[in-house]
């Protein structure tokens, strides 16, 4: 997997880096236009992650240039705007996906992963983690082959952490990712460890390891021991 | 009253007042010049009787003149001689009936006897020939009167046409859409005047939205960013190794207070957004349907707590951004939800023009001042941003809330006037 990070601010290009950065994945950045345009002309990438607002160029016109390439790389648009036309516009122009600042890093594993499942697989995509089967395209899960029945939050709550094997992934990011902007509501995250539990008692109860560790109460953590 | 109309008005006051003056004098002069015109006829006739009684040494018999009646009266001696003349009535022997007339009543000496002499003369043709020229000037008053009126109501409109024209752009300019006002061809200076005037304000407003709408993504942007440093940062720390249970703490501190500033920074935008009306996704929403989600989405939230939810939808359907419809409802919804007790309740009454919230809550009544921003209750923990935003959005579509406190409950009611 190789993937292009296109930002400005050093400290979160930085730590980009370091959280995208693990074996099978190389990891390649650019921080001003120039240097980003030189890449994708050169090089191609399973996906770009592209900040928008860049010192010496738009982002947008990146993603055109990208376009007029006719590359397959998949875009993922990093911004600060909240605004919903520059949303629509990157979309339009043909981008993936659209996540705006400020995001967890497990939340940007999470799309970028999509993305590129989606990309090479072409619809016909499943991700397997060693007993652990979930077929992307029916939302089917199974383990061992024999068939899981999870609810809609479980089985989001199992792709997310298998984009995000190994991470600590904390409990603010997964209530985001379950619950969007209705988060508000609620302060206590008791809900979603409702759903972790009954998750990995399914899980467990199907056969598997114990692959879920809860981190001192900040978040949890998927992967083997 | 439009201004041809207040114009017209005035216009034909001054102009039928004009005339009836013009027409007043017009016919005291002509009234004059015609009676001017009888005495000195009047006075012919008298010369001619002196020279007939200075010739023949004796009267004239009254018979023999025309179109006029002499007598004569003796007069007592001792009387002194008058000479004047007298409007009265003559008798018309043809037609046997009275006309007006005028008199001449003068003295003569005939032998040692002294005469009154009465000539008169009928001023009907006069009184006609003014009538006739009254009634012509009369019959031009109105004529002049009604071109007047025509000349105004159709020439006007047309010479007021590019003012109309301007008018009606400028009601339809619309920032968001970003639409200028086109320049049109006239000949008249205040219009093209106005019309430079009109263009170059559009251009200006374009230009200081334009500015603002760059400010409103810069200063996001500029905040967005470190706020997206320190998360990843986190992000990062937690992976770096075991952390201890004090240290997890900390980090969800951290965390919560994060997330609490990126919400404020984002309803602030939010608000600001609104405020300049920047929201461009407008179209036809239905309520009903987008309730129904909300309430679909809040399940689970409401079975935890045990609310019991009651909903009494009808069909609605308003014209508006969707994305603002969409905060609306989950702030509405997520107040009456966030802010209720368990065991309590949610009614939710929609029709064609209201959507009513009713929510069994802890808390008393809230105050007006909870619509202001940054006003919260000592047990809120939300930003203090949601009432404002709810009520930013109603005053920009020009929707009413009302908030009641009816048996210990607190109602919401948007009223949707469209």
């Amino acid at each position: 997997m190789k993937i292009l990070i296109v930002e400005d601010e050093l400290p979160l290009l930085e730590s980009m880096i370091t959280y995208f950065t693990e074996v099978g994945t190389i990891c390649e950045s650019a921080s001003t236009y120039a240097s980003a345009s030189e890449k994708i002309n050169l090089y191609s990438y399973d996906c770009v992650l592209l900040d928008l607002g860049l010192p010496d160029g738009e982002g947008l016109n990146l993603l055109k240039e990208l376009k007029k390439l006719k590359k397959n790389d998949g875009v993922l648009i990093i911004s600060a705007r909240h605004s919903l036309d520059d949303k629509l516009c990157g979309l339009d122009l043909g981008a993936d996906d659209y996540l705006v600042k400020p995001f967890h890093l497990s939340e940007l594993k999470a799309r970028v992963t999509a993305i590129i499942r989606r990309k090479k697989f072409d619809g016909n995509n499943v991700i397997t983690f060693n007993e652990i089967t979930v077929d992307i395209t029916n939302m089917e899960t199974s383990v061992n082959g024999q068939p899981i029945t999870l609810t809609r939050k479980e089985y989001d709550l199992l792709v997310y952490f298998l984009s995000n094997k190994g991470k600590v992934v904390t409990k603010n990011a997964i209530a985001e990712h379950l619950w969007g902007d209705e988060m508000d509501i609620s302060d206590d995250f008791d809900f979603i460890y409702t759903h972790i539990k009954n998750l990995r008692k399914k899980i467990i109860e199907a056969g598997t390891n114990d692959y879920l560790q809860s981190v001192y109460g900040i978040g949890y953590k998927f992967g083997s021991v | 009253m439009k201004l041809a109309d207040r114009y017209n008005r005035v216009n034909l006051l001054a102009a039928l007042i004009v005339l009836m003056i013009t027409g007043g004098i017009y016919y005291c002069v002509i009234h004059l010049i015609f009676t001017e015109k009888l005495d000195r006829d009047l006075k012919v006739e008298e010369n001619e009787i002196k020279q007939y009684v200075a010739t023949y040494k004796k009267l004239p018999l009254p018979a023999s003149f025309l179109d006029q009646q002499v007598h004569y009266r003796l007069l007592k001696t001792g009387v002194k001689e008058n000479r004047f003349f007298k409007n009265t009535s003559y008798f018309n022997v043809k037609e046997n009936e009275s006309e007006p007339g005028r008199s001449l009543i003068t003295t003569l000496n005939q032998g040692d006897n002294l005469y009154e002499v009465t000539i008169t003369k009928s001023r009907l043709e006069a009184d006609d020939l003014i009538r006739i020229i009254l009634l012509i000037t009369l019959g031009v008053t109105c004529l002049l009167l009604l071109s007047l009126l025509l000349v105004n109501r159709f020439f006007l409109k047309q010479l007021w046409k590019p003012f109309y024209s301007i008018l009606s752009q400028m009601k339809a300019f619309n920032l968001v859409k970003m639409n200028s006002i086109e320049l049109n061809p006239t000949e008249v200076d205040e219009f093209q005047e106005l019309n430079k005037s009109a263009t170059q304000m559009a251009a200006s407003v374009r230009q200081d939205y334009k500015e603002l709408k760059n400010f409103t993504d810069n200063a996001s942007h500029e905040m967005m960013t470190p706020l997206a440093v320190i998360n990843s940062k986190l992000d990062t720390l937690l992976q770096a190794g075991p952390i201890t249970q004090t240290q997890g703490v900390l980090l969800e501190d951290i965390y919560t207070a994060i997330n609490r500033l990126t919400k404020l920074n984002q309803s602030l935008l939010l608000l600001t957004k609104i405020e300049n009306n920047l929201m461009s996704d407008v179209q036809v929403v239905d309520f009903k349907e987008l309730i129904s989600d909300k309430c679909r989405q809040f399940q689970e939230i409401l079975s935890r707590e045990n609310i019991k939810l009651n909903i009494n939808l009808q069909p609605c359907e308003i014209e508006m951004s969707r994305y603002l419809a969409d905060i609306l409802l989950n702030n509405l919804l997520g107040n009456a939800i966030k802010y209720n007790r368990t065991n309590g309740f949610v009614s939710i009454n929609l029709n064609v023009n209201s959507l009513e919230i009713i929510n069994s809550g802890k808390s008393f009544a809230l105050t007006e001042q909870h619509f202001d921003r940054f006003f919260k209750s000592a047990s809120s923990e939300g930003t203090g941003l949601g009432l404002a935003i709810i009520k930013q959005i109603c005053e920009l579509y020009n929707f009413s809330i009302d908030y009641s406190f009816p048996e210990g409950n607190h109602c919401f009611t948007v009223l949707i006037d469209s």
